[in-house]
């Protein structure tokens, strides 16, 4: 992975000509992309500004937009995204622009700039421009978006997010470390539900299995499934993961709750055809070898069950409700695991559990 | 569960050609569907996928809004946009279900959510919405869940989403395909009361998809509020349930939207309660007053009588709210 270290050299420059793929201390390279938008997009809009170059080839537009803009806002500073499907940016005060990315030039164009940063077509990457035009972050992993750039993001994020500006720290450094920060979070709500590949067309006669390669706990799994098998009986009954429950059948008790692409969801309601490619986590997949995850950790540690049945879907829930961060309070945090019952009754020691666990992820 | 072919297509284009074919059903969230499939309530010949196309912007749109069918309501509800300049409905997805189902359901499946009727769901007794013809259960059955407004003689139901209450509060209009046709219908005229034909709950024809919603410009975002009240503080449905905003200028009240859930057979918007309010000074009396005008000739049955009271004291504790009295 690339150092981070600051080296202010110059402005812009045109490396249309040069060999070496950027890195952090160049300058950054110019470019005009023309899309279908009002105006082409141009990085002379950027002289001044930190901005955030990001070939990221399954990211489409969603609901993270307004995050984005909010997170990019206070920094004045403008974000490229490059995908498949078209060129974004966006700017802090401004709309979102599409450019459509059918048009042979704009791939060209894209194509072109993607081999001045050392990114071959089908790669992701990220690159992150001081006001200067220096480049500060460079991550442009080969093939897919690798765990490498997403741990590397997610660092960056959490020590935006857990740290307040420490002196030494300069302005410009916060900035920067803000939008590799900012950027994690269009990675991961971007490519959300796209998962590690775009499941592929299929078409299953009622009766007939089919084959399917779901992806849990970070591995592939391969198996054969009549459509009506529910994601907790695959798990279950197919991949002997049992950590999983089978409470009430029907998405009301969370007893079945994993995370798919990092959300909770209840495994009962999903069919299991229909969780290919997306990225499942269960109980199992959370310590890191005999590593409890800090979550399951607080739960021994403040005697958060008594029968254990609802335990895993609790402790699931509960990681996903810290990695989202915004149930803060007891209050808010009992609201946000109300979809994950517990007959023993061990909510106070559930909530304690949580809390105590917030400081440690 | 009964068998059935299982289709994710390549496209929106093919999405819709797969499910023309009586007895399909498209797949969004699953979060009812395959619940009533497992009970064998519902039992479509093919389930269409869509969990993988690319429905789920949520994009400016002039001074308005433009939400895809298959955005997570988890999404739409903490969205910068949504909660900056649709409180509203930020507010009812979040009195919704839970944080798991949340993050599964879709805003274009929970429209079409079905309802919670204890008799819809039991096989061993009649329901005209289930097996039309057959009788309603609930009509001498035990209908504390049930509607008020909206009801005929063969159906009871309530409509059980919150979300779609503060979209009918916001003129939400849903944009639909089937083939090359393309159609904006108001949320007023998505969905069908009962009357003699419970089954049929909507006016979109087989095959017809929801693409998006949109919200046109609202000047209600600063005085909105939903209120829910239930019989448990979470993961519970609607007994009754108000969302309302208020658009004041020079203290008189210059428009309103007052939309109704647990009381009636689809999201119910109150114009008459509207209509009262506008030209008034926001106050107790006031919004009283427009809460004794939203319900007109309830239908309570024996068993849930309460909610003619209820629902109206919900409206007024939404409206105080929204105005920022205690």
């Amino acid at each position: 992975m690339a150092s981070c270290l600051p080296v202010v050299i110059s402005r812009f420059v045109d490396m249309s000509s040069m060999e070496t793929p950027i890195a952090v201390g160049m300058v950054a390279p110019s470019f005009v992309l023309h899309g279908d938008a009002r105006r082409p997009l141009s990085s002379s809009e950027a002289r001044g500004r930190p901005w955030v170059l990001a070939f990221v080839r399954r990211w489409t537009p969603g609901s993270d937009a307004g995050a984005i803009r909010a997170q990019l806002r206070g920094l004045g500073a403008i974000l490229v995204i490059a995908s498949d499907a078209g060129v974004w940016s966006f700017r802090p005060d401004d709309e979102v622009e599409l450019s459509a990315g059918t048009s042979p030039r704009l791939r060209r164009e894209l194509d072109d700039l993607g081999a001045r940063c050392g990114v071959d077509p089908g790669e992701d990457g990220v690159f992150v421009v001081d006001e200067d035009g220096i480049v500060r972050f460079a991550q442009a992993p080969s093939g897919e978006l690798t765990s490498a750039l997403a741990g590397a993001l997610e660092a960056a994020g959490r020590e935006l997010l857990g740290l307040p500006p420490r002196s030494g720290i300069t302005r410009r450094d916060w900035a920067v470390m803000s939008l590799v920060a900012g950027f994690g979070l269009v990675l991961f709500q971007g490519c959300r539900g796209r998962g590690p590949e775009r499941p592929a067309p299929v078409v299953a006669k009622a009766g007939t299995e089919v084959d399917v390669v779901l992806r849990i706990n970070g591995q592939d799994r391969r198996l054969r499934v009549d459509a009506r098998v529910s994601l907790l009986d695959a798990l279950r009954e197919q991949l002997s993961l049992t950590g999983t429950r089978k409470g009430c059948d029907h998405g009301q008790c969370g007893a079945c709750t994993v995370l798919r692409d990092g959300q909770a969801v209840n495994a009962c309601l999903t069919l299991a055809v229909a969780a290919e490619g997306a990225e499942i986590t269960t109980i199992e997949g959370l310590a890191r070898g005999d590593q409890l995850h800090p979550v399951q950790a607080a739960f021994i540690a403040h005697d958060a069950f008594q029968c254990g049945y609802c335990t895993s879907g609790q402790i699931l829930s509960a990681v996903a409700l810290l990695r989202d961060g915004r149930a803060k309070t007891d209050d808010e945090v009992r609201q946000q695991m109300s979809g994950n019952l517990c007959r023993c009754g061990a909510y106070p020691n559930i909530i304690a559990a949580i809390q105590a666990a917030r400081r440690e992820v | 569960m009964k068998p059935f072919s299982y289709v994710r297509p390549a496209d929106t284009r093919a999405a819709i050609a797969a499910a023309g074919e009586s007895g399909a059903c498209f797949l969004a969230g699953g979060t009812t569907l395959i619940d009533l499939m497992r009970l064998e309530v519902m039992s479509p010949t093919a389930l269409v996928d869509l969990g993988p196309l690319p429905l789920t912007a949520i994009e400016r749109h002039g001074d308005g809004l433009r939400i895809g069918a298959m955005a997570r309501n988890s999404d739409v509800a903490t969205h910068a946009l949504v909660v900056e300049r649709y409180p509203l409905l930020a507010q009812a997805i979040l009195a919704g279900a839970s944080q798991q189902v949340r993050n599964m359901a879709t805003v274009g499946g929970n429209l079409l959510q079905r309802t919670r009727c204890p008799y819809f769901r039991d096989l061993a007794v009649p329901c005209n919405k289930r097996a039309p013809g057959t009788g309603c259960a609930a009509l001498e059955g035990y209908t504390r869940s049930h509607a008020i407004l909206g009801t005929s003689a063969s159906c009871i139901a309530t409509h059980p989403s919150d979300m779609s209450v503060a979209l009918a509060a916001l003129d939400a209009i849903v944009h639909t395909r089937n083939g090359g046709r393309e159609r904006a219908i108001p949320i007023g005229e998505l969905h069908t009361l009962p009357g003699e034909r419970p089954e049929v709950e909507n006016v979109l024809e087989q095959g017809e998809l929801i693409t998006q919603i949109e919200l046109p410009a609202s000047p209600f975002a600063a005085h909105a509020r939903y209120v829910k009240v239930r019989d448990r503080a979470a993961f519970a449905f609607a007994l009754a349930s108000a969302a309302v905003g208020l658009d004041v200028a020079d203290g008189r009240i210059r428009a309103a939207r007052i939309a109704l859930g647990g009381v009636a057979t689809k999201p119910w918007r109150s114009l008459e309660a509207e209509q009262a309010l506008v030209g008034q000074a926001p106050s107790r009396a006031s919004f009283e007053r427009a809460a004794a005008a939203a319900i007109v000739d309830p239908k309570p049955r024996p068993g849930n009588a309460f909610k003619v009271d209820l629902v109206k004291r919900t409206i007024v504790r939404a409206l105080e709210l929204a105005w920022g009295m205690s």
